[in-house]
């Protein structure tokens, strides 16, 4: 695709942001990103914001936060479903050639809402409502069926908190928790899920700026951190059976069309790959899936213990890939990456998969 | 390069106050299957599909549009939804041209549903979308907002409730050719002014109703859409625009575009009418599907995408100039004064718009229709797009 990331912007991360609304986190990253891609807002042609009414507490709320996510008068469009889509969505809007220089933004104030309340409320109302299912019952029922589908044994999933932990403790993008598990680590949630194996949420904000391959051609002075070589996404049915669980055929087929789009055959390598995983079964199953895939380096930054602003995880995934292919990755930098794929995942039990693969901009 | 990308199918539930016999997304589901039949489809066809619902708290299920993935045919496919407000038709109806324009995907279907009426009090629901510090306890809501813009125009321009009436009496007369139609009749400009006083100078049937259905459309590149339709509905121009929320702010000398003219979608016309060549739409659009949820919306819209001057709208709606035989039609459908699902509502004007480039609107067919616009509007009107329907691609402008 000739659509490029031009600068990019995360918020530092919070455990409960107290000292700024919402629009304010969002304004202040966005600022930082267009700051970091050396362009002005009044540059730019359209803004993609990524954001939930329901976890942003209004019934539209685009509309305080359109302008201070930079649309103050620009071509504004919203997708609800998580921050990778965002950028998705911004990548397809550039690509179509009618857009050249945009930004695509999303957030998280998770620390402000009852995350179980609000996704319980998310299930329809005849089956699922009343039965009390919430995202955290969905995740146990991940869990249950990824343990008996592939063997996974608890002891394996307090190992994979353990190696997170210690990988977000070097990136400095994370939020420092300290590699020792929290108090009620062993409490359960939803066997067989354990507090101790759920990343905690945190607040946070990430701002792209992306720009088309003409744009680049007028403004020879700016450099791009990456190419965006390819997006894929897929969803899978709303009803939570067994296949549907513990199968994650469409992970494994969307990352197979996010390779085949970036002009790679199945087997060619990634550098680094950076998967939204909200649990260690999560991680576990997905490593698993993974098998025979020639990765680099699986969640280096740590993932969602690193930091985990719920609705925009998988946005975070695709700045540390680009932050990986543009050398800028700091204390997890991966030597020599290149070709660097995020994933995001949305809806109970991730119904939705994403994909977005960032080359360096040299490749 | 920018691809062109064609409407080949429509499908509308029709609307009514409730649809006690389907379910949310069984109401989905059926829009989706019309508009597939209607494009010679099936949903294996679909490579891509946009889900198109605007705020969740009026039927109560946030994550709505996932509960309808296999209803909708989605079920392995990149699904998204769109949601800018009363816009999101339109947006969401961008959303999924941007997926053909950009080669990515070849046809894409847009669908969605909304069920205003599950809510006992949508105004209510409508309040909570200000801000809760400066204007939530204001009693404020789409009703009284917009009146307030009307006082200010009415001021202005010294339009008339008689004219604005005289506007609901040609929506609802429209509305009788539409089988769509929520709210239709024959009714008389004393009819509308003695209607009940809601928030002056709005009365009842000054406002649309809450209305409760689904819509879909499947949108092609140039080169399905000529295998598959006779007639396709080519999207020559797009454009979207986002203002402030506040409304004072847009009531001072230093705004960049006033409160009362709904200024901003004069920026979106233009960046539309641009890409497809068009520089006097007075004369080259016949038709205009316009989001028009009060009878005050149309008069500052028209004139701020350049179909008439500054305050003369009225005089020329008095006149008959936007009748169905006038020189443009506005709303043959009835527009959203006579029908308004929120959540699919832009994406009702754009398959209507597109019917007529089609030559498939029936008895709301206006006769030598070559090109159509639809818009859509939201938030405090604050959100707008603007997309241009035509009879064939529009090569050469500055797409």
């Amino acid at each position: 695709m000739d659509t490029y990331v031009l600068g990019l912007a995360l918020s530092p991360p919070h455990a409960a942001l107290r000292a700024q609304r919402t629009e304010e986190l969002a304004f202040e990253t966005v600022r930082a990103a267009l700051r970091d891609a050396q362009v002005a807002r009044t540059d730019i042609d359209h803004v993609t914001l990524a954001t939930s009414d329901e976890m942003d507490g209004r019934s539209i709320s685009s509309m305080l936060m359109a302008m201070p996510g930079g649309a103050y008068l620009k071509d504004e469009l919203r997708v609800t479903d998580s921050g990778l889509t965002g950028l998705v969505m911004g990548t397809l809007r550039v690509a179509s050639g009618r857009f050249h220089l945009g930004i695509a933004v999303s957030w998280s104030h998770t620390s402000q809402i009852d995350v179980d309340d609000l996704t319980r409320m998310r299930a329809e109302p005849f089956a699922l409502r009343p039965i009390g299912l919430n995202g955290v019952i969905a995740d146990g029922l991940y869990a249950g069926a990824v343990q008996h589908r592939l063997g996974l044994r608890e002891r394996a999933v307090a190992d994979r908190v353990a190696v997170r932990r210690q990988q977000a403790a070097r990136n400095p993008r994370a939020l420092q928790r300290g590699p020792a598990p929290d108090a009620d680590a062993d409490a359960p949630l939803a066997w067989p899920l354990r507090r101790g194996h759920l990343a905690p949420a945190s607040d946070g904000c990430v701002a792209f700026v992306l720009a088309s391959g003409a744009w680049l051609s007028r403004h020879p002075r700016h450099r791009p951190l990456a190419r965006i070589a390819a997006v894929a996404s897929a969803i899978d049915s709303y009803r939570l059976d067994g296949e549907r669980l513990g199968g994650m055929a469409l992970f494994d087929r969307t990352l197979d069309e996010v390779l085949q789009r970036s002009g790679r055959a199945a087997d060619s390598a990634i550098d680094v790959l950076e998967i939204e995983a909200p649990t260690a079964w999560h991680d576990l199953a997905m490593e698993h899936h993974l098998a025979g895939r020639r990765i680099g380096a699986l969640s280096p930054s740590g993932g969602v213990w690193a930091q985990n602003p719920l609705f925009c995880s998988g946005l975070v995934n695709a700045a540390e890939a680009v932050l990986q292919v543009a050398g800028r990755a700091g204390g997890v930098q991966i030597p020599g990456a290149r070709y660097a794929v995020a994933h995001g995942g949305h809806g109970y039990a991730q119904q939705a998969h994403t994909f977005a693969a960032f080359e360096g901009a040299g490749a | 390069m920018t691809r062109s990308v064609a409407v080949i199918g429509t499908g509308q539930t029709g609307f009514r106050a409730r649809w006690d016999s389907m379910t949310y997304v069984e109401l989905a589901q059926r829009a989706a299957m019309q508009a597939l039949a209607d494009a010679r489809m099936t949903p294996d066809d679909i490579d891509a599909v946009v889900f198109s619902m605007a705020p969740t708290h009026f039927m109560g299920v946030p994550d709505c549009d996932k509960w309808a993935v296999d209803f909708v045919g989605a079920r392995g496919k990149p699904f998204l939804r769109v949601h800018t407000g009363g816009a999101t038709g339109g947006s969401a109806f961008h959303a999924a041209w941007a997926h053909v324009a950009s080669g990515q995907y070849r046809r894409v279907l847009v669908v969605g549903a909304d069920r205003i009426t599950e809510t006992p009090d949508a105004q209510f629901v409508l309040n909570l979308i200000w801000d809760p510090l400066f204007e939530q306890d204001f009693a404020l809501n789409t009703v009284t907002m917009t009146a307030l813009a009307t006082q200010r125009y009415m001021a202005r321009h010294g339009v008339t409730e008689e004219q604005y009436a005289r506007v609901v009496v040609r929506a609802r007369a429209n509305a009788m050719n539409n089988p769509n139609a929520h709210l239709k009749g024959r009714i008389t400009v004393d009819d509308v002014m003695a209607s009940k006083r809601v928030a002056w100078p709005y009365k009842l049937y000054d406002i649309c109703p809450r209305s409760a259905g689904a819509a879909a459309v499947v949108i092609a590149d140039e080169a399905t859409a000529r295998e598959v339709c006779t007639r396709p509905a080519f999207v020559t121009g797009i454009g979207a625009i986002a203002d402030t929320v506040f409304q004072g702010d847009r009531c001072v000398p230093s705004a960049d575009c006033d409160f009362a003219d709904h200024a901003e979608i004069g920026i979106a016309a233009r960046e539309c009418f641009g890409q497809a060549g068009i520089t006097d739409p007075a004369s080259q659009v016949q038709v205009l599907e316009m989001y028009d949820p009060f009878s005050s919306f149309q008069f500052p819209e028209l004139e701020s995408m350049g179909f008439c001057a500054r305050g003369t709208a009225a005089r020329l709606s008095d006149e008959g100039v936007f009748d169905m035989d006038g020189r443009n039609a506005i709303g043959p459908s009835g527009g959203t004064l006579c029908t308004n699902p929120i959540g699919v509502t832009g994406l009702v004007r754009v398959a209507d718009a597109a019917l007529q480039v089609m030559g498939r609107a029936g008895a709301m067919q206006v006769r030598g229709v070559h090109n159509a616009l639809a818009t859509a509007a939201g938030g405090s009107t604050q959100f707008f797009t603007c997309t241009l329907l035509s009879d064939e691609p529009r090569r050469g402008a500055d797409a």
